[in-house]
C-alpha cells in the first residue's frame, strides 16, 4: 500500500497523501490525471475502475477500501 | 457487412521503419503542459520512442525500399506482381496515383492493375479485403499490399492530442492464392457521419492550402494547429473505438464460428495502450493476445501498424506454428472491421530500418 500512496503522490502532484483526502478537491485534478488513476489501479491491483465510479469513490479512503474490497 | 473468401493467404509481411527515432521526452516542452502533466501523458497512453521520417522521404520511398528488398532476397520477383493496392492518408501526389509511380519506378510489367486507396487507421483491413477481391480473378495470383504513411509533416509539433503518437512507416503484404482450404472471414462497417473525428481540414479541393491556412490557432485545450494539419479529437475517437469495436470482433467471431479463446492473437491497430488495454477488457481478451505495444517503440503509422505490429509481435512464432489471428483496424472514416485468418508456419515476416 506505501508503493501505492507512493504513485498516487505523483499523480496527484502532492507531497504527501492522507485517506481524508477529497479526489477531486486536488488542485491536479483533471482529465488526465483521472485517467492515470485508473491506469495505476489496473497496472497495480489488476482492478478495472469506470470513470463513473468516482461518483462514489470521494476519497483516498474510499479508493483505498475499493482496491481492498475488490483485489483479486 | 460480413464478407467471406478462400483459398488465399499471406505469405510475406514486410515492415519498413524510417531509422530516425525521436524521443517523447525530446518534443515535450513544445506542448502547453507542464512536466508533469507530460509525463502522466506518457505514463498513460505508452508514449516513448517513435519513427519519423527525415525530411522529403515519402511514402513511395518506404515502399521502394520495401519491394526491392524483397526482390533482392528472392521473396517474390516482379513478373510475378499482377497488382498493386496503396492504401495511404499520405499518396506522393494527388494527381497520379502513387501506386502507378511505384510500378513505373519499379519497372514492373504493364499488364497490371495499380490502385490507390485513401483509407486510414483501418487500412489494412480495407486493402486485405480488397487484394482478396483482386485475388478472385484467374488473371492475378499475386497481389501486393502496400501500407504506407508518412504524417508526420500533417502534425503540428505543438499539438499532444495527436503529435506524440504519430509515427511513420510502411509495409508490404504479399497475397496470394491458396490450394489450402481455409477460410477467410471479414466484418467491416462505415459511418461517414463521424468523418470530421479524424481529418486534415485544408489540402483538398475544399480549402486549398494558402497563407491563411498554414496559420497556427490555438484551440480550448491550448493545442496550436494550422488547417494543413491533423486534427484528432481524441474523445470522439476513444468513444467510438469502445462503442463499435467489441461489436465487430463479436461479429466476427460468430461468422467464423470460433470462440474468442480459439484464436491465437488478436493484432489491432495501435492508437494508444490506454484505448487497446480497455479494449481488450471490453471484448473479454486476455491482453497477452493482444499486443499494445507498437505506439511506445514506433508510434502509430496509421494502416501500417497492424503488419508493423505482425512483424514486432508473432516474427518468432510463427517459425514454431501456424496461428489463428483476428485483425482490427478502425479510425478514419469512421471505418472499423476485422478479419479472421490463418497465419501459415514460416510465413516471411522480416522488418528493415529505411535511412
Amino acid at each position: 500500500m506505501e508503493h501505492f500512496k507512493q504513485k498516487l503522490v505523483d499523480i496527484f502532484e502532492v507531497s504527501n497523501i492522507s485517506e481524508s483526502d477529497v479526489i477531486k478537491d486536488f488542485d491536479s485534478w483533471d482529465s488526465l490525471t483521472l485517467l492515470s488513476l485508473i491506469a495505476v489501479v489496473d497496472a497495480e491491483y489488476n482492478i478495472q475502475i469506470n470513470a463513473s465510479l468516482f461518483e462514489e469513490i470521494i476519497t483516498i479512503g474510499d479508493l483505498l477500501q475499493y482496491i481492498s474490497k475488490n483485489s483479486k | 457487412m460480413r464478407l467471406f473468401f478462400k483459398n488465399k493467404k499471406i505469405t510475406s509481411v514486410l515492415s519498413i521503419l524510417p531509422e530516425n527515432v525521436v524521443l517523447f521526452e525530446d518534443e515535450m516542452e513544445n506542448y502547453n503542459f507542464s512536466v508533469n502533466q507530460s509525463l502522466k501523458l506518457k505514463s498513460v497512453m505508452g508514449y516513448n520512442k517513435k519513427r519519423v521520417v527525415t525530411d522529403g522521404v515519402t511514402s513511395s520511398d518506404l515502399c521502394i525500399l520495401g519491394l526491392e528488398y524483397l526482390f533482392k532476397e528472392g521473396v517474390i520477383n516482379k513478373a510475378e506482381i499482377d497488382a498493386i493496392v496503396f492504401v495511404s492518408q499520405s499518396p506522393d501526389y494527388i494527381m497520379p496515383p502513387t501506386s502507378n509511380v511505384i510500378q513505373g519506378k519499379l519497372q514492373l510489367k504493364d499488364d497490371i492493375i495499380c490502385l490507390d486507396i485513401n483509407q486510414g487507421c483501418a487500412g489494412y483491413i480495407v486493402g486485405l479485403i480488397q487484394s482478396f477481391m483482386l485475388l478472385e480473378q484467374s488473371a492475378i495470383n499475386k497481389v501486393v499490399l502496400l501500407n504506407a504513411d508518412v504524417l508526420s509533416p500533417k502534425v503540428s509539433k505543438k499539438d499532444r492530442n495527436s503529435n506524440p503518437l504519430i509515427g511513420d512507416g510502411a509495409s508490404v503484404t504479399i497475397v496470394e492464392k491458396a490450394s489450402d482450404e481455409s477460410n477467410i472471414y471479414c466484418s467491416i462497417k462505415m459511418n461517414g457521419v463521424g468523418a470530421f473525428s479524424l481529418h486534415i481540414p485544408a489540402g483538398g479541393a475544399k480549402m486549398p492550402t494558402s497563407e491563411e491556412t498554414a496559420i497556427l490557432i490555438e484551440d480550448s485545450h491550448g493545442n496550436l494547429r494550422s488547417k494543413n494539419h491533423l486534427v484528432m479529437k481524441g474523445d470522439e475517437v476513444f468513444n467510438f473505438v469502445q462503442a463499435e469495436v467489441p461489436g465487430i470482433i463479436n461479429d466476427v467471431l460468430e461468422y467464423s464460428k470460433l470462440h474468442k479463446d480459439e484464436v491465437d492473437y488478436y493484432l489491432f491497430h495501435q492508437p494508444n495502450k490506454f484505448m487497446l488495454s480497455k479494449l481488450a477488457d471490453k471484448i473479454g481478451v486476455d491482453r497477452a493476445k493482444m499486443p499494445a505495444n507498437i505506439v511506445e517503440n514506433f508510434g502509430n503509422a496509421s494502416g501500417a501498424t497492424i503488419p508493423i505490429n505482425i512483424t514486432f509481435n508473432i516474427a518468432d512464432k510463427i517459425k514454431e506454428s501456424s496461428l489463428k489471428v483476428c485483425f482490427s483496424g478502425f479510425g478514419v472514416g469512421l471505418t472499423w472491421g476485422a478479419v479472421i485468418m490463418d497465419l501459415n508456419k514460416n510465413t516471411y515476416i522480416q522488418t528493415i530500418n529505411y535511412n
